[in-house]
């Protein structure tokens, strides 16, 4: 007879925030839309393009996700499921859009206008069910 | 064009209200509306009227759920949802609707109820990325207080007056949610929310109700009423696609949306004498007084620390009533709270928050958090003392 009262409970699970926004990979990349007539880059990805008003232009698109710190705030205490305090992050991206995410590792580092930031896949925020929902974050880089 | 008057406004308390659900807060509201319009309430049933709900979080057929209750089922009702320029929405929806002829008479009202054990922040948005990423709205205004620090060189101290003014405003107002005063130090020392924005430099959370009747020129004239505010005119903008959503050191569509209702008006900001403007965070009110033409681009700081935005000040008394600082922010609510007061000041009646000769007076609202737009509505309406 199995023992099943000594199995271990399953691990929660851990998702992404949304599907196919970014890979992975080391490093990691985010996932947007690249026009492949006028060049612009999207992100999060469109379905069409915006700015030209048309469709049929735009390609899936990987990028580095690097950037720059525009401004950010530290959130004392966060909506339930949200680790607190939290740093949220205004973030030029190299590639072109603009984009508010969260700040990783940023703790213990002077945060500066104009600073590097460099991409990272991690924790967002838990739900009820205990599910890990994953996510881009952005890492400052001193120096 | 038909010209559109206010006729009677109502409001509830704002505040935590847990026992009344928001249809009862909304029906409150009305009843006061039409008993302060010296219109019977079954004339909205014998001529040509329409009723517009706004808010954001009340469910299907808002309007509906309120208006049976005081025995006015059978209009034609229009819900509108606009973030927090809702109610607002509901206003110029309504006076469209007498343009066009469809009515001669409108019932404009709006309603929210936002506490819950905890109170807290808006819900996230689950479908809209940066809010579901933690991207709630008092971090997005620390970051355009951040940036205007920065670009302006605004301080702490200036963003704390707004406060400081809003809530001395509150003790004169009884249907706010605070009515009591705060001191600079107050604010500063009161916990973080997001940096630089403590509790005491945020609204609070409050459910309430509020409600405007609407007539045109003709209905005033068969009801025999005199006319005594005029809504001269309104502009309502949706926000364009930024860099950085909301994250700005400017509000781009509330300069807009001001810009098309001064144009239609054939006034300008000089002509304002009190605004009830979007103030649910202190840096705001220093924003838009640049973005509404009260002042220069980076002045803001320095219009509010000078006096001028004070009642008797030399310049646009902003936020009479106390502002979402003192009223609260009940989505759908805010914007047709504003008219109330505009209704109130512009016929003499505001009591010991009366600004003096109060002539003109502008209601501003702004919101809506949508990733890659500024935001997702803004609503400038601009009324006149007959």
């Amino acid at each position: 007879m199995s023992d099943a009262a000594a199995a271990p409970p399953a691990a929660p699970a851990t998702v992404p925030i949304r599907p196919d926004l970014y890979v992975a990979a080391q490093p990691p990349r985010l996932v947007g839309s690249r026009d492949r007539v006028t060049g612009q880059v999207f992100f999060p990805a469109e379905a069409m393009n915006p700015a030209t008003m048309s469709e049929g232009t735009l390609e899936r698109h990987e990028f580095d996700g690097g950037g720059r710190l525009v401004a950010w705030t530290v959130i004392g205490r966060g909506l339930p499921g949200f680790d607190s305090p939290y740093a949220l992050g205004t973030i030029a991206l190299d590639a072109g859009p603009g984009f508010i995410g969260q700040l990783h590792d940023w703790q213990d580092k002077t945060l500066r206008p104009g600073m590097r930031v460099r991409l990272a896949i991690g924790h967002i925020k838990r739900e009820k069910d205990g599910t890990e929902v994953l996510g881009p974050k952005f890492v400052p880089v001193e120096g | 064009m038909e010209r559109i008057f206010v006729i009677g406004a109502g409001m509830t308390t704002f505040g935590p209200q847990p026992d009344v659900e928001a249809h009862e807060l909304a029906r409150r509201a009305v009843w006061e509306a039409i008993a302060s319009s010296g219109v019977a309430p079954q004339a909205f049933k014998a001529r040509p009227s329409v009723a517009v709900a706004g808010h954001a979080y009340q469910g299907p057929c808002f309007a509906q759920k309120t208006l049976m209750k005081i025995g006015l089922q059978g209009l034609p009702m229009v819900n509108v949802e606009n973030a927090c320029a809702s109610g607002s929405t509901a206003i110029i929806a309504a006076a469209a609707m007498i343009r066009s002829g469809e009515a001669e008479l409108a019932i404009a009202f709006g309603a929210e109820k936002l506490t819950r054990p905890g109170g807290g922040f808006l819900p996230i948005v689950a479908d809209d990325l940066e809010s579901a990423m933690g991207r709630v709205m008092p971090a997005a205004f620390a970051m355009q207080a951040q940036l205007h620090m920065r670009r302006h060189g605004t301080t702490r101290e200036q963003m704390a007056l707004v406060a400081v003014k809003n809530r001395r405003y509150g003790t004169l107002n009884p249907r706010c949610h605070f009515k009591d005063e705060v001191t600079v130090e107050q604010v500063l020392a009161s916990p973080s929310i997001a940096e630089p924005l403590t509790r005491l430099s945020c609204c609070p959370v409050s459910d309430g109700a509020a409600a405007v009747i609407l007539a045109g020129e003709s209905a005033l004239r068969a009801l025999g009423l005199a006319p005594r505010v005029e809504l001269v005119a309104s502009a309502l903008v949706s926000g364009e696609r930024t860099p950085f959503g909301i994250v700005d050191d400017k509000s781009e569509m509330s300069l807009r949306a001001a810009r098309l209702a001064y144009e239609r008006a054939g006034l300008g900001p000089q002509d304002v004498d009190l605004c009830e403007m979007h103030d649910p965070f202190t840096i705001a009110e220093i924003m838009h007084c640049e973005d509404l033409g009260f002042c220069a681009p980076g002045e803001g700081g320095a219009y509010v620390e000078s006096g001028r935005s004070a009642i008797g000040g030399s310049g646009v008394a902003v936020s009479p009533s106390g502002g979402l600082m003192s009223k609260g922010h009940p989505l759908g609510a805010t914007g047709v709270a504003q008219a109330t007061e505009m209704f109130w000041q512009l016929r003499g009646e505001a009591g010991a928050r009366q600004v003096p000769a109060a002539r003109v007076g502008l209601t501003h609202t702004v919101g809506g958090g949508v990733t890659k737009l500024e935001a997702g509505a803004s609503a400038v309406m601009i009324f006149r003392a007959l």
